[in-house]
């Protein structure tokens, strides 16, 4: 199955940050594909709002309980108080207010402030956890397709090891133990899901193995580290490029579903810990839910949309 | 011992149902037996195991004491009704003795009949023994000359047993009533072996319960529902033919939002409701919503240890902390209404609560913010400006800063903490909350020793003795049984197992001691020394006590013969529908 | 043939043994212990705590080294017996018995409902190629991948059940498997688990479909009179199919773990969703160890067919 892998991924891709004609090209490309400039745009404007959004919405964490399960703009509901010696209830309607455009939760807090929040959560998470990620599987993926042999071997045994685990159950499961905080989160995430970067990249790799340059060079006298480095990496490149933008969102979903199950970092305010409020309030506060989800499901069609248009952009010809 | 959960019922009286049916002005004929009743509870409040003498949970309790009967258990207004009594409990005069007297008609499965040498091995042969390790052996033991003995069961005849203590404790008889027994032909095949004993088949379907219980065990699907049809031969239900369902059922739910719509929908006959639904369900023509008093109180604890903020020690700054933490905004914001300011230990619905003698912190008049903040500055606190609030500063002339130590995952805790720190806010305390998992709480906060010794950690380790990470409050939540309130010593007294939060008093042991006594054994005496205890307890303010939260049971309309109290399950085994 | 399959086994056998090996050192090595829960009931009731502890530690063999523990448990495990689990009092066996058939049947239907919309959406956009059919079946596969399906379940509940009453909000379990009602009750978990596998087959299906679309052979075909649906049917399908395989069985492997249990939890279907989360929660190592090999060896043996499958539709390749 690897080898059949191989072939079908091992299509040619141009190198990316050779020259800016180069990136300017591919940018070219990128533009002819509406959705991807979209999701890009989305994701600029995520970006924008986790890191200075913060110093402009309201405190996520304040709460007043005064003020507790507003309604977002243009909805009421309804609130009733019991008063223990008379057994009486008492009915208010709880207006939205203009300065709580999104609501509040049942704290008191700022749903506006809280999704703000939560994306710079989830995009630090994305981003780092992917980052772990994608390292040490390009890492390992080139390695072991340089070095062949019982190296490649026994990596790939490894790797088909990790493959086969469950991977939410591992995270649940490792994440469980060693407490849920933002860092073992991050950690585990990106020391789990490395095994799909890895195999596609030593293949990738493995193609370009045996291309003339790599001969060349090592022809001329270049060092094993030299080539991995100076050659190999470069040329895979575009592909490690294209698997970050595709994994990022997967890795969102993880940390959501995580915080959803109640493993969430309880300190901070992810959109996957909103979520987890709301489903409990889901006939009475329904926005608790139903925000935080919306932002998730933008963020991830965004990246999904901007990492697409990139593997067409670098190769259009991938049928996978 | 508090057995039952807010929920749980085993009933006793039939008198009742027969006055309700004639005072409605028919001559009630038996209820036919009807469909199944089916009521609600979220996943959390399963139950651990069938098998009781391992459970550590009151829920494992709840659901076995549907195919067994206690000795006996209470009404709304804690009249001892008897169950496998056949009467109540005889205390000899000077309190040692109990003869307890079981009736003649109880059989097993395998039609034997019910002995006290049944009750008698059970606590002999399982419950005090090593090998098996009953999580609650410390009802049953009393301090001799600093070891720990067990009390003396013996038989006297078929049907009757004595328990014999070497000291007055007037509250052990409400562990005796909450007692059910292990039927002896079973378990000697396993005794001495834990792991048959835990995996015991008889004992994991309890399939020996024979005409104990108004139902008997039919099927259980973990994390779904569990099932129990009905027992034509309940001993309890040879006049009335009770029960009246065909089958009980208990259905689990994920969320009580998805409970709550299944209620409404129709699809199950009874549930808890949360106080923001309640006005909801009371405006339904099909559903009857009953709110009743719980005995689950919420409470802050103090630091009262080394390594707490060093005014947590101090009468005055405690009792500062807990008038700017105000009771009817918690009750109002948090619970809608549905709670009560809490004073003491002591619910209100005890009959051992006395209203006149507790300070009332954080209610009218004791709940004015600038008093709080008088009383610290009395007790040699100074303010000082941080940016432009006004800020208490410690004695080393920093700001103080409290940092408060809970679970998540119920949002009545995380409120409550979000809501005290606010509260505290305005007395220029700051407050930092930390979330950590149940288990970082027991291990790093709750549990201390002696800096420098070598002994084991424990959750009170005397005086002297710190936990591993420092803290200055907690929220935590009890029961406490209203009918013997002192067992609550573990929490309150010097050498209490569960006094994480450093509290000594001298007098507050004295008259723990005292109530568990000899002395405690005159009915008024033992009122005196609990006003007392709730008293200084309330004047010490160790920990401040918050609320004790009412709880709203909706039925549907149909199902009659329920009367709402404190201990509204007693009967239900005579409920039907309409 | 024949040694290829038993080398595939042996090395099935050694990837399980280390995934057994990791998770029953995870649970036994971390910080928590199933102990942690009969502490908060038993401090709840205020009784005292600490020789309780050792107690119910020694009951359940917990206070053996842990070495000694990995052994009594894997010779039980090679004698076939599976153990007790202590969090829910019964067999492990008759846990995992009474539950897995909620599982089955939920990943049954969600993979028919997604194969045959996938594949059939993904034909369709091929054929009309770059019409309006092809953007929206474009655009709906995006949003499949991106929604979050707890969310999306989340959102279902809300709308079809608690506002239309059209459903259940939750699952019930009186009703005989294979019954019509209880179909029904799963048209929404369906619905939800299926959506993110739709979109995914969606895209390939187009994708491999447009290559071959492309190449010579249907041409040819069409050259020699042949009708399209001929075309069509027989040969582009023919050879669409091997990738498409591959991305079925990962899609199975991948959502048996994760994307199921989510599904469950939300719905409240008793799956073995439930029964590991709440295992790993009550640190009951007996029953997710139990549920991990499960999982493992269904993803390999999956992992297995799919490469058997391949030896099967493609004569050309072949491994010795």
């Amino acid at each position: 199955m690897t080898e059949l892998r191989a072939e079908q991924g091992g299509k040619s891709r141009r190198p990316f940050f050779i020259s800016h004609r180069l990136v300017g090209y591919y940018w070219e490309r990128l533009q002819k594909n509406r959705l991807s400039l979209v999701g890009l745009g989305f994701i600029g404007f995520l970006a924008l709002t986790g890191i200075f959004g913060p110093f402009v919405v309201q405190d996520p964490q304040k709460t007043d309980f005064n003020i507790k399960n507003l309604p977002p703009l243009g909805f009421s509901i309804q609130e009733s108080i019991y008063d223990i010696r008379t057994g009486e209830i008492t009915t208010t309607i709880i207006q939205s207010r203009p300065e709580h455009p999104l609501g509040t939760d049942s704290k008191g807090r700022d749903m506006l402030a809280m999704l703000v929040s939560g994306a710079r959560i989830s995009l630090l998470v994305g981003l780092l956890a992917t980052g772990i990620a994608i390292f040490i599987g390009a890492f390992l993926g080139v390695l072991s397709a340089y070095l062949g042999g019982w190296v490649d071997n026994a990596l790939m045994r490894f790797t088909d090891i990790m493959m086969t685990f469950p991977f939410f159950l591992l995270l649940v499961l490792i994440v469980f133990i060693f407490g849920p905080s933002l860092a073992i989160i991050v950690l585990v995430i990106g020391l789990t899901g490395w095994t799909g970067a890895a195999r596609l990249i030593r293949s990738e790799a493995l193609s370009l193995r045996t291309r003339d340059f790599i001969t060349a060079s090592k022809a001329l006298g270049a060092s094993d580290t030299r080539v991995i480095f100076n050659h190999l990496i470069p040329n895979v490149s575009s592909l490690i490029i294209v698997m970050a933008s595709l994994s990022i969102p997967g890795v969102i979903m993880a940390e959501a579903a995580l915080s959803f199950i109640g493993l969430g970092d309880p300190m901070s305010t992810s959109w996957g810990t909103i979520l987890n409020t709301g489903q409990h309030s889901l006939d009475s506060a329904w926005w608790v839910a139903v925000e935080p989800g919306i932002m998730l499901f933008l963020t991830v069609l965004s990246f999904n949309f901007f990492g697409d248009g990139l593997r067409d952009a670098f190769d259009p010809k991938a049928s996978v | 011992m508090a057995k039952d959960k807010l929920m749980k019922w085993t009933g006793a009286l039939v008198a009742v149902s027969m006055l309700v049916s004639a005072m409605s002005g028919c001559s009630a004929p038996a209820p036919k037996i009807a469909d199944n009743f089916i009521e609600g509870d979220v996943s959390g409040g399963e139950a651990e195991t069938l098998n009781w003498i391992l459970a550590a949970d009151a829920s494992s309790f709840g659901y076995v004491g549907y195919t067994l009967e206690s000795l006996a258990g209470y009404d709304n207004k804690f009249n001892i009704v008897l169950r496998c009594l056949a009467k109540d409990i005889e205390a000899s005069p000077d309190g040692l003795v109990y003869t307890i007297n079981i009736r003649p008609d109880l059989k097993w499965s395998d039609g034997s009949q019910v002995t006290s040498e049944d009750y008698v091995y059970t606590l002999k042969n399982l419950m005090f023994s090593d090998w098996l390790n009953y999580n609650y052996k410390d009802d049953w033991q009393e301090d001799v000359d600093g070891v720990k003995r067990f009390v003396v069961p013996a038989v006297v005849d078929n049907t009757t047993f004595t328990v014999t203590r070497k000291f007055v404790q007037p509250e052990f008889i409400y562990t005796l009533y909450d007692l059910m027994p292990y039927p002896k032909y079973i378990a000697v095949k396993y005794e001495g072996d834990v792991d048959a004993f835990t995996q015991a088949k008889e004992f994991n379907s309890l399939s020996y319960t024979g005409n104990l219980g108004p139902y008997t065990f039919k099927e259980w699907l973990k994390n779904d529902k569990f099932v129990l049809s009905r027992n034509p031969g309940f001993f309890m239900g040879r006049e009335t033919g009770a029960p009246f369902f065909s089958e009980m059922v208990i259905k689990l739910f994920g969320t009580s939002a998805v409970m709550q719509a299944a209620l409404e929908a129709g699809d199950i006959t009874q549930c808890g409701i949360e106080p923001q639904n309640v006005a909801k369900f009371k405006k339904m023509e099909r559903i009857n919503v009953y709110t009743i008093p719980t005995r689950g109180y919420n409470i802050i604890s103090y630091n009262q240890r080394n390594n707490g903020w060093e005014g947590l020690r101090n009468k005055q700054v405690r009792q500062a902390i807990s008038m700017a933490v105000d009771k009817d905004t918690i009750v109002k914001k948090i619970y809608l209404g549905f709670a009560e300011p809490a004073y003491s230990f002591i619910p209100s619905s005890s009959p051992w609560y006395s209203d006149d003698t507790v300070l009332k912190l954080g209610v009218e008049p004791l709940n004015s913010k600038q008093k709080a903040i008088e009383m610290l500055k009395a007790a040699g606190y100074a303010y000082g400006k941080s940016g432009d609030r006004d800020v208490l500063l410690g004695k080393d002339g920093k700001p103080v800063k409290l940092l408060l130590v809970t679970t998540p995952g119920s949002d009545v805790v995380e409120s409550m903490s979000m809501l005290i720190k606010q509260e505290l806010a305005d007395i220029g305390i700051e407050v930092e909350v930390k979330w950590v998992q149940w288990a970082t709480l027991i291990r790093q906060y709750m549990s201390n020793k002696v800096p420098g010794s070598d002994q084991e950690a424990r959750y009170n380790n005397g005086p002297g003795a710190i936990s591993e990470e420092a803290w200055d409050l907690t929220l935590m939540g009890h029961n406490t049984d209203p009918l013997a309130p002192s067992g609550s010593r573990v929490f309150f007294a010097s050498d209490g197992g569960l006094n994480s939060f450093g509290f000594f008093n001298s007098k507050v042991d004295e008259l723990f001691a005292k109530i568990r006594s000899q002395e405690g054994l005159d009915k008024e005496d033992r009122r005196k020394m609990y006003q007392e205890l709730s008293r200084v307890i309330s004047e010490e303010q160790p920990v401040d006590f918050i609320t004790y939260s009412r709880g709203n049971s909706g039925f549907q309309r149909n199902v009659k013969g329920i009367e709402p109290g404190i201990n509204m399950g007693y009967n239900y085994y005579l409920w039907h529908f309409e | 043939m024949r040694s290829y399959i038993i080398k595939r086994l042996f090395y099935s056998v050694i990837i399980a043994w280390g995934i057994l090996t990791i998770t029953f050192v995870l649970l036994r090595v971390g910080p928590t212990s199933p102990v942690d829960r009969y502490i908060l009931n038993i401090a709840a009731r205020g009784q005292d705590v600490d020789s309780v502890r050792q107690a119910i530690e020694a009951r359940y063999g917990l206070d053996k080294p842990i070495i000694e523990q990995y052994l009594l448990y894997m010779g039980n495990l090679l004698q076939g017996k599976w153990g007790w689990s202590f969090s829910a009092s019964q067999p492990v066996m008759d846990l995992i018995g009474s539950h897995w058939i909620y599982s089955f049947q939920l990943v049954l239907l969600s993979s028919i409902f997604a194969i045959i919309v996938g594949v059939g959406l993904g034909m369709l956009s091929a054929v009309k190629q770059n019409t309006k059919i092809d953007y929206a079946a474009s655009i709906f596969s995006f949003i499949g991948i991106s929604i979050p399906g707890f969310w999306l379940g989340l959102m279902l509940i809300l709308v079809f059940a608690v506002y239309l009453g059209v459903f259940r909000t939750y699952y019930d379990t009186n009703y005989p498997i294979w019954s019509l009602e209880n179909l029904r009750q799963l048209i929404l978990p369906v619905l939800t688990l299926g959506i993110g596998s739709l979109a995914g087959y969606v895209r390939y299906t187009r994708s491999a479909m447009l290559d071959n679309l492309r190449k010579e052979f249907v041409t040819t075909a069409r050259a020699k009179g042949l009708s399209e649906r001929t075309v069509i049917g027989k040969h582009v399908l023919r050879n669409a199919v091997l990738p498409l395989v591959t991305i079925i069985m990962f899609d199975l492997g991948s959502i048996v773990f994760g994307g199921a249990y989510l599904t469950e939890i939300v719905f409240g279907i008793p799956g073995l969703g439930q029964v590991s989360f709440n295992a790993i929660f009550a640190n009951d190592y007996a029953v997710v160890v139990a549920v991990t090999l499960i999982g493992t060896f269904l993803v390999l043996f999956i992992n297995l067919v799919t490469d058997l499958i391949y030896t099967y539709l493609d004569p050309r390749i072949r491994y010795d």
